[in-house]
């Protein structure tokens, strides 16, 4: 069975806009068996941009993976045929290191699943929100800024990673070390959606549903605190339902 | 079939091997007992002739004659043998037809073949005899057929006859009795579980007052099966919770939605409703997704991606995550810990472990109180110690509150799932620790880790190395 691009979206409005950008589009291979949840993610990824093709079983999805070469992936664990990790460590075997993003129904989240965050990659456990979907997706595509310099920068934001200090224009900012942390990450990922399961995986490395649902908005809002001093232009932005987005552009 | 089925029944193949060795050990005896008595007839008879002999040679001549004559007329069986042969060997008196060749005359007692006056047998008798010469020439023979063994093995054979069959007709009995009462009994419980199997959980194997093994075998099954029904009865019970936690939030979407669709005027009404309904799944799908982590836990498949884990690392993180949310309520948290510790297990897991019992420590504690998490080790044993200034957790709701969904009735309305405690609990359960809520006041969880497991202080370079990883990862 091949693959073939997602014919429902085609009657989409958005469409239109989005194929003035063809050319430069970013192109997405979803492999996933389930029709009707393969339909909602090309749907809101065709809709945010991306060009998506979907491959409901493994094989037909290895295949389009080699020749059409995606800039990103997204693997169902659980898929006929061939098993996602398979797929993946099959295309790796060929040297291509597209970034994959697998999705797995909780209960199958194995130390092979675990284990791709250690290799660059991602995974996101069944039942997921579409928005943290498309988050971890940009956060894929778009690889964080060189981690061998010392300074970061985003907009007016200055982050010295030897000195371990903080500086907005001229405005020293004083941060705790979890603060300064979760700024570097942000600066990092700068005009780019983080949840609130990316923030809390990857500032403090452990994957946990708190059972306090604020647990991170009040870490965000200490820092915003600190970052957007008064009359300064805000740069922490709360995504209502979401999560953050630090935006310098 | 079934006869054959009851031959080959176990215990009654048994039974005929039990009667087989009695007969044999029987016979054994019978034989032993035959062979000792001949003997001592034998040595009996063979006194007699001798002392008969003696007394009779001292006799005057004239009055052996009519001692011969009294010595056989006495003997009513026929059993007795004598005769006074002259030196040449014609017979004077008695009833042995001839003198036998090879005779003894020195009184010693010998098997010899001797004839009879008058018999009427094809051979001649071997008896048991000895002879005298007389001082006058004369050759005395007297002697004794002790053909009666004959008579007693016959008699023995009787006895055994009579003795042996009865007996392994009785064990061939008892074997059958015992084969059919174990079969029956084995039917008995077959039926029983049958009924179980079906799904009857209330039924029980039939008791025996007897301490036999079979009573006890049921005692044992029994125990198991209330063990089992006691399970299968919370299983339900929490089935039971389950759905009714469910059925709460997706009423309140459904019924949000049918409003939604008949009075929503705008696109504005209708997204709020959406939004509403989408909260609601979004709590039954956080119930389900515990549940299945719950599943998953304490399916033990995560032993397999076990490590060290550095549980002083842990308790400051968990703090340093909590910390704000802490100083939001007014609340302290401190750490403390007396040296670096590391125990084997899964470091998501503890982190989550011990993040619920700070979560819920914060969330009991009025302002102005303090939580405390504490790291105590010796070389045997780790402990970690959750302990803030809040209520506490009452004495009657102690083992409540590990169980699922359980919420007690002044926190319903609280956020929450009601999963948190039990989550711990199980991976408490799955790291092979132990978790006890101390009484109120005050709450107070501890989590106990024997270091024989695993736990090890950390050495210089596991610590240097800890921090390394610490530092990366920052």
């Amino acid at each position: 069975m091949s693959a073939r691009t997602s014919e429902p979206v085609l009657r989409h409005k958005r469409q239109r806009l989005a194929a003035r950008w063809a050319n430069t589009m970013t192109q997405i291979l979803l492999i996933e068996d389930d029709a009707e949840t393969a339909d909602v993610i090309v749907s809101e990824l065709t809709e945010r941009g991306f060009e998506v093709r979907w491959a409901p079983d493994g094989i037909g999805g290895l295949d389009c993976a080699r020749e059409s070469s995606p800039d990103a992936l997204i693997v169902d664990r659980m898929l006929p045929g061939m098993d996602g990790l398979t797929v993946i460590e099959a295309l790796r075997k060929d040297q291509v290191r597209t970034p994959v993003l697998v999705l797995s129904a909780l209960g199958a989240v194995d130390d092979r699943v675990r284990g791709l965050r250690a290799g660059g990659d991602d995974y996101l456990t069944k039942p997921f929100a579409l928005i943290e979907l498309v988050a971890r997706v940009e956060a894929l595509l778009r690889r964080p800024t060189d981690s061998r310099e010392t300074t970061l920068h985003a907009g007016p934001l200055e982050l010295d990673l030897i000195e371990r200090t903080a500086r907005r224009g001229e405005r020293e900012i004083d941060l705790l070390p979890r603060e300064f942390r979760l700024l570097e990450y942000m600066m990092r990922r700068s005009d780019q959606l983080l949840t609130r399961a990316m923030l809390l995986e990857e500032v403090w490395n452990y994957k946990f549903v708190p059972a306090t649902t604020n647990l991170i908005d009040v870490h965000m809002g200490r820092l915003r605190h600190k970052v957007d001093g008064p009359g300064e232009t805000q740069l922490i932005h709360n995504v209502r339902g979401s999560g953050f987005v630090l935006r310098v552009r | 079939m079934r006869q054959v089925e009851f031959i080959r029944s176990n215990t009654f193949l048994w039974a005929a091997a039990a009667a087989a060795a009695l007969a044999l050990f029987v016979a054994g005896l019978f034989a032993f007992i035959y062979w000792k008595i001949d003997d001592y007839l034998v040595v009996r008879s063979d006194r007699m002739i001798a002392t008969q002999l003696n007394f009779m040679a001292e006799l005057p001549p004239g009055r052996l004659n009519d001692a011969i004559y009294d010595h056989l007329k006495q003997d009513s069986r026929g059993v007795q043998y004598a005769g006074l042969f002259d030196a040449a060997g014609t017979r004077l008196a008695g009833n042995i037809e001839r003198l036998p060749p090879h005779l003894d005359l020195g009184g010693r007692v010998r098997s010899v073949r001797l004839a009879q006056v008058g018999s009427s047998a094809v051979r001649d008798a071997v008896v048991k005899a000895g002879a005298r010469r007389l001082s006058n020439g004369h050759i005395l023979v007297l002697g004794r057929n002790v053909d009666e063994t004959g008579e007693i093995s016959s008699v023995v054979g009787q006895a055994l006859v009579l003795g042996l069959l009865p007996a392994f007709c009785l064990c061939l009995l008892a074997g059958a009795w015992l084969s059919v009462r174990a079969q029956r009994r084995v039917e008995q419980v077959n039926e029983t579980v049958q009924r179980i199997v079906a799904g009857d959980l209330r039924e029980r194997l039939p008791k025996s007052n007897a301490d036999d093994p079979f009573a006890r075998l049921a005692t044992i099954v029994n125990g198991m099966l209330d063990e089992m029904e006691t399970t299968i009865n919370a299983l339900a019970g929490v089935g039971n919770d389950i759905a009714h936690d469910l059925r709460t939030p997706l009423t309140r979407v459904r019924l949000a939605l049918e409003r939604g669709r008949t009075h929503a005027a705008t696109l504005e009404d209708l997204q709020d409703i959406v939004e509403k309904a989408m909260v609601g799944i979004d709590q039954s799908l956080a119930i389900v997704t515990a549940l299945l982590r719950l599943a998953e836990i304490e399916s033990s498949s995560r032993k397999a991606g076990f490590g060290d884990v550095a549980l002083d690392e842990i308790l400051r993180q968990v703090c340093d995550v909590y910390e704000p949310i802490a100083e939001d309520k007014d609340i302290e948290i401190d750490v403390e810990i007396d040296r670096k510790v590391q125990v084997r297990g899964d470091r998501d897991l503890l982190f989550e472990a011990i993040a619920n019992l700070v979560d819920n420590a914060v969330k009991f504690t009025p302002a102005g109180g303090t939580v405390t998490l504490e790291l105590v080790s010796d070389d045997r044993a780790v402990l970690v110690r959750v302990s803030d200034t809040g209520p506490g957790i009452g004495e009657w709701e102690r083992e409540a509150v590990l169980r699922r969904f359980y919420r007690s009735d002044k926190m319903r309305n609280t956020p929450g799932v009601g999963l948190g405690l039990s989550l711990v609990a199980a991976i408490v359960k799955l790291h092979g620790f132990c978790l006890t809520i101390c009484p109120a006041p005050g709450g107070r969880v501890e989590i106990f880790a024997e270091k024989g497991e695993a736990p090890r202080e950390a050495t210089a370079s596991e610590t240097g190395r800890v921090l390394h990883a610490s530092l990366a990862s920052m």
